[in-house]
């Protein structure tokens, strides 16, 4: 290592050498980024895309390693937006790309090897998995797979993190030595159209625009690096030669341009192995994985064993999950006293307030669903590392495609039922982007967690026992079949398009290794958190200034306080069992008027004719304001505006005065309104992250939102005529 | 030696004699009448050396050698000479029509080779010589092939060069949606267009490669298939973009 460290060090004097880490998804490629990184990663999206773009760095001698891990590919054709990225990265010219391969599929995996070789980048080939290869009886001469490709090959098994010295070593040797000449051999035809358009390629515009690879995207009638090459100087001439090297190959072979291109790069791989390979893998040795499946992906028993799987993720996620639930709203009621304890106890202070019952109470209801995230996200990404994750697609997919979706929308959507949040950033695992927007723009509809504190508020209070467990399973229902029905109806309008392909590789099962799962894991609840600590943190705030300001005059305060007195004097006459208000319950009643005064209860007041055809009056509409924020203040705000105490301990109290405020038409027009409409603000935030643009997240609110109100008015009206 | 039973003995004989009955054969069949020096003219040889080896068919009742002039041939010798002159033919033309040798290279290899094929080797390479008169195609195919040219394709060219048999299999084919769960086929042709298209080639689904069927879901979709050691889920909208043939029962169980 030590001796490498000079030669480098001439090269790149006092500058990090760049390398990218490409290859076939399920390659082993992540793993080994963890290995050669270790914790010193950076996850950030791509601009305009959400593929992540994962970096790290690690030190070689003096120098240091910048690695970016490419998404995983299995070809560089510009179809998928992972595609271009990996592309994008490649035009940057890293200094070194190091192609990762799995050795047990090393026919399939060198294809890509084939495309990186025309680039002209120093490559290393990284024969990854080597000890399920060795095991399943691989031998390969390495010493003359590195003679003929002409850059140094190495044997890893990144979950285990052996061979890294030695992929350092590597990469420390390429990029001491003179780029190599390739020495791909891809046949006669295509030898000769590539010599035809080489010579037209611009040569000004970087390294990458003037490879053998840029001639075979041009050959192959790419149409993102033909519009780019058509303004460059020369492009033009370039196209044109393009263009007739393919009529001459696809009249002479008569085959279409791409399965010959492709035809050409398996002959490569086809032809090195036969060299390299003098012993194959054995045929049978990936029988265990077909045992697993003949099991899990059994004709009948798939999908209930699906269904327990998934029972048993949720099962950890919520039940256990609500232990360090418990522990974070005790840290956060301790924080809120801290705070709130730095100032007298009745103190009228603005500033005291907005901490505690703002920035603490908002942030603090949205980051007690962390161990939710956390839990979820764990077993996903097991489900994920194990290849379970491609098998359950492959058992819902016909279902899901009925409605326009894609059979990986199942999970997230599933996920939906604890929280959309999750469930949203779940959806990261589709491929085509029209399929993972429309997925999280129905997701609000799966009734989550939060959502079940109201039903349980709201079902007692309208309906009698025996309506109750139908009814609750009614709403789920309906939540299901709109959300299904809203992805269809997405699909034919603004969604349009040919289905994206499901064409999906079911990888061997593997044993999730403990290095990578918790790194996933750490990365999704960082963004959580992130998005807690600001877009959450400033609604947050926004909802408390709308339901405290402006406050009422304390003249005024004192006035209604003792209006209320009289009112529930009144009352209380009225149920004949007369009792004085406690200060209390004065207290509360303060705090209702002083929400009926604030902007939150003046906009109440003011959509009250708007939400009048659903039935619902200014009381709910105040507590629907808050319901924006996390759709279990709903429960908390009803009780403010309705004086009872604690919506929790009072629930009660508060389910006797809805069911007599209220019909239970009312009462089923509400449900349906808070199931469908309004996503929480956690929601569209991170349906605006995940989808890239605000119109989405705009269009899942107001849509949604929308949806809700014409089903609540339909319901309420048609009910209205019927009962 | 001992004259042994026809069918034996037309094996037993030697190349040099099996050519001295091809010639009779022709002579007769084209003046009538064979003398022992138009046999001489025609092979190129001494009188002599046609007198031993008349003795010699005549030993093997093949040629009837009485009268010193003409020689007749039995119905054995009859027999005998037509099968070595057809094999003589087939052999020429095959290397002159698909081989494209030239005539005279073409009847000199069609010579040596023609005594040493056996019967079963010879009705097999007849019945492939009909099947190329049948489907002159294949031999068009065949030419243009970039290695029947000149010998220096690589593999990928070769393999899928054949404009015939693509067109061909793809008039005969099915789908990949059509098999059944424990069958496999070899891919002929991928129906699909741009990202499907590309997609599938990535994933090893190429012309020429075998692709099993090993479950597909309830309800007949989607498809699980086998292909170049890999699983792939696949949808029956892709699956019927895939055409296939050469179908054959893999299921083990």
């Amino acid at each position: 290592m030590l001796a490498a460290a000079t030669p480098i060090a001439s090269q790149f004097p006092g500058r990090e050498i760049r390398v990218a880490l490409a290859g076939n998804p399920n390659c082993g490629k992540t793993s080994l980024f963890n290995a050669l990184t270790g914790a010193r990663q950076h996850v950030a999206n791509y601009a305009g895309v959400t593929v992540e773009r994962r970096s790290g760095s690690c030190s070689l001698g003096d120098n240091l390693i910048e690695v970016v891990d490419l998404p995983g590919t299995y070809s560089l054709s510009s179809y998928s937006p992972e595609e271009r990225v990996a592309q994008d990265e490649l035009t940057a010219a890293p200094d070194v790309v190091v192609v990762v391969v799995d050795s047990t599929q090393l026919q399939r995996h060198l294809v890509l090897l084939g495309q990186l070789m025309q680039t002209g980048v120093r490559l290393v080939l990284c024969l990854n998995m080597a000890d399920e290869a060795r095991g399943a009886g691989q031998k390969l001469d390495l010493a003359l797979m590195e003679k003929l490709l002409g850059f140094p090959v190495v044997e890893t098994v990144g979950h285990r993190a052996q061979g890294v010295a030695a992929l350092k070593e590597a990469i420390a040797r390429v990029v001491a030595a003179a780029p190599a000449p390739s020495r791909l051999v891809l046949g006669e035809t295509m030898d000769e159209a590539l010599a035809a358009i080489r010579p037209h390629l611009p040569s000004t515009t970087g390294a990458i625009f003037a490879s053998d690879w840029m001639a075979t995207r041009l050959l192959l009638d790419d149409h993102y690096y033909a519009g780019r090459m058509a303004g460059l100087p020369g492009g033009p001439v370039a196209l044109e030669q393009a263009r007739q090297q393919r009529e001459r190959i696809q009249a002479r072979t008569g085959l279409d341009i791409a399965v010959f291109v492709s035809g050409c790069y398996y002959g490569f791989a086809q032809g090195l192995l036969r060299e390299v390979c003098t012993q194959p893998c054995r045929p049978n040795a990936r029988q265990l994985t077909d045992r697993i499946d003949a099991v899990l992906v059994h004709r009948w028993f798939g999908l209930p064993i699906f269904a327990l799987v998934m029972y048993a993720i949720f099962w950890l996620t919520f039940k256990v999950g609500e232990i360090p639930m418990g522990w974070i709203e005790l840290g956060m009621q301790w924080l809120g006293g801290l705070v709130g304890g730095l100032w007298p106890a009745d103190s009228p202070s603005l500033l005291r307030s907005l901490l505690v019952d703002g920035a603490i109470a908002g942030v603090g209801g949205v980051i007690v669903f962390l161990p939710n995230i956390v839990l979820l996200f764990l077993g996903l990404a097991f489900l994920e590392d194990t290849g379970y994750m491609a098998r359950a697609a492959f058992l819902t997919d016909r279902l899901m495609h009925r409605f326009g979706l894609h059979g990986k929308s199942f999970i997230p959507m599933l996920s939906g039922f604890g929280c959309s949040v999750p469930g949203i950033m779940a959806t990261r695992t589709l491929e085509s982007h029209r399929d993972r927007v429309i997925t999280m723009l129905v997701l609000p509809l799966m009734s989550c967690g939060a959502r079940l504190t109201i039903w349980m508020l709201l079902i007692p209070a309208f309906f009698p026992p025996a309506w109750r467990a139908p009814m609750l399973w009614f709403i789920y229902a309906v939540g299901i079949g709109l959300a299904l029905l809203l992805a269809l109806l997405l699909r034919k309008t603004l969604m349009r398009g040919d289905d994206s392909p499901f064409v999906m590789e079911l990888p061997p099962y593997r044993l999730p290794t403990l290095r990578s799962v918790p790194i996933r894991m750490m990365e999704r609840s960082g963004l959580y958190l992130r998005k807690a600590g600001t877009t959450i943190l400033g609604i947050s705030i926004l909802l408390w200034a709308a339901t405290s300001f402006p406050r009422p005059p304390s003249h005024a305060i004192a006035a209604v306080a003792a209006a209320s007195v009289s009112s529930v004097a009144k009352a209380a006459a009225k149920t004949a069992e007369p009792a004085p208000p406690s200060p209390e319950e004065l207290g509360k009643q303060a705090a209702a008027e002083k929400l009926e005064y604030s902007v939150a209860g003046r906009i109440g007041h003011g959509l009250e004719p708007v939400f009048k055809p659903l039935g619902f009056d200014w009381k709910i509409v105040t507590a629907m304001i808050g319901a924006f924020a996390a759709k279990e203040v709903f429960v908390a705000q009803m009780g403010i505006v309705y004086s009872i105490a604690d919506g929790d301990k009072g629930s009660e109290g508060l389910r006797r005065v809805l069911a007599r405020d209220y019909s239970p038409l009312v009462g089923f027009s509400l449900m349906l309104f808070l199931l469908i409409g309004m996503p929480c603000m956690a929601t569209v935030a991170v349906t605006r992250r995940e989808s890239g643009k605000w119109s989405y997240a705009l269009l899942q609110l107001g849509g949604l939102t929308a949806l809700a109100y014409i089903s609540s008015l339909l319901v309420y009206q048609i009910g209205k005529l019927i009962v | 030696m001992a004259p042994a039973a026809n069918g034996v003995e037309e094996q037993e004989i030697s190349s040099s004699l099996e050519d001295y009955l091809e010639t009779i054969y022709l002579l007769v069949q084209e003046q009538g009448f064979a003398r022992v020096k138009d046999v001489a003219r025609a092979r190129d040889v001494k009188a002599a050396s046609v007198s031993i080896a008349l003795r010699k068919l005549a030993e093997l009742a093949l040629v009837r050698y009485e009268r010193r002039e003409y020689i007749a041939l039995t119905p054995d010798g009859e027999k005998a000479g037509r099968r070595v002159f057809s094999r003589h033919r087939l052999l020429t033309r095959f290397f002159e029509e698909v081989l494209s040798m030239k005539s005279e290279a073409a009847s000199e290899q069609a010579c040596a080779m023609e005594h040493s094929l056996t019967d079963e080797a010879m009705v097999r390479l007849v019945r492939f010589f009909e099947f190329l008169g049948t489907c002159p195609s294949v031999v068009e195919s065949f030419r243009q092939c970039p290695l029947a040219r000149d010998g220096k394709a690589a593999l990928s060219d070769v393999s899928r060069a054949c404009t015939m048999c693509s067109k061909k299999s793809e008039e005969a084919s099915m789908s990949l949606a059509e098999l059944r769960p424990g069958q496999g086929a070899t891919v002929a042709k991928i129906g699909a267009t741009g990202a499907l298209r590309q997609r599938l080639l990535d994933m090893g689904v190429l012309p020429e490669t075998p692709i099993e069927v090993e479950r597909v879901g309830l309800g007949g979709d989607p498809f699980w298939v086998r292909c170049q050691g890999a699983r792939l889920a696949l949808r029956r909208n892709e699956a019927s973009s895939i055409m296939v043939h050469a179908v054959v029962e893999t299921a083990s169980k």
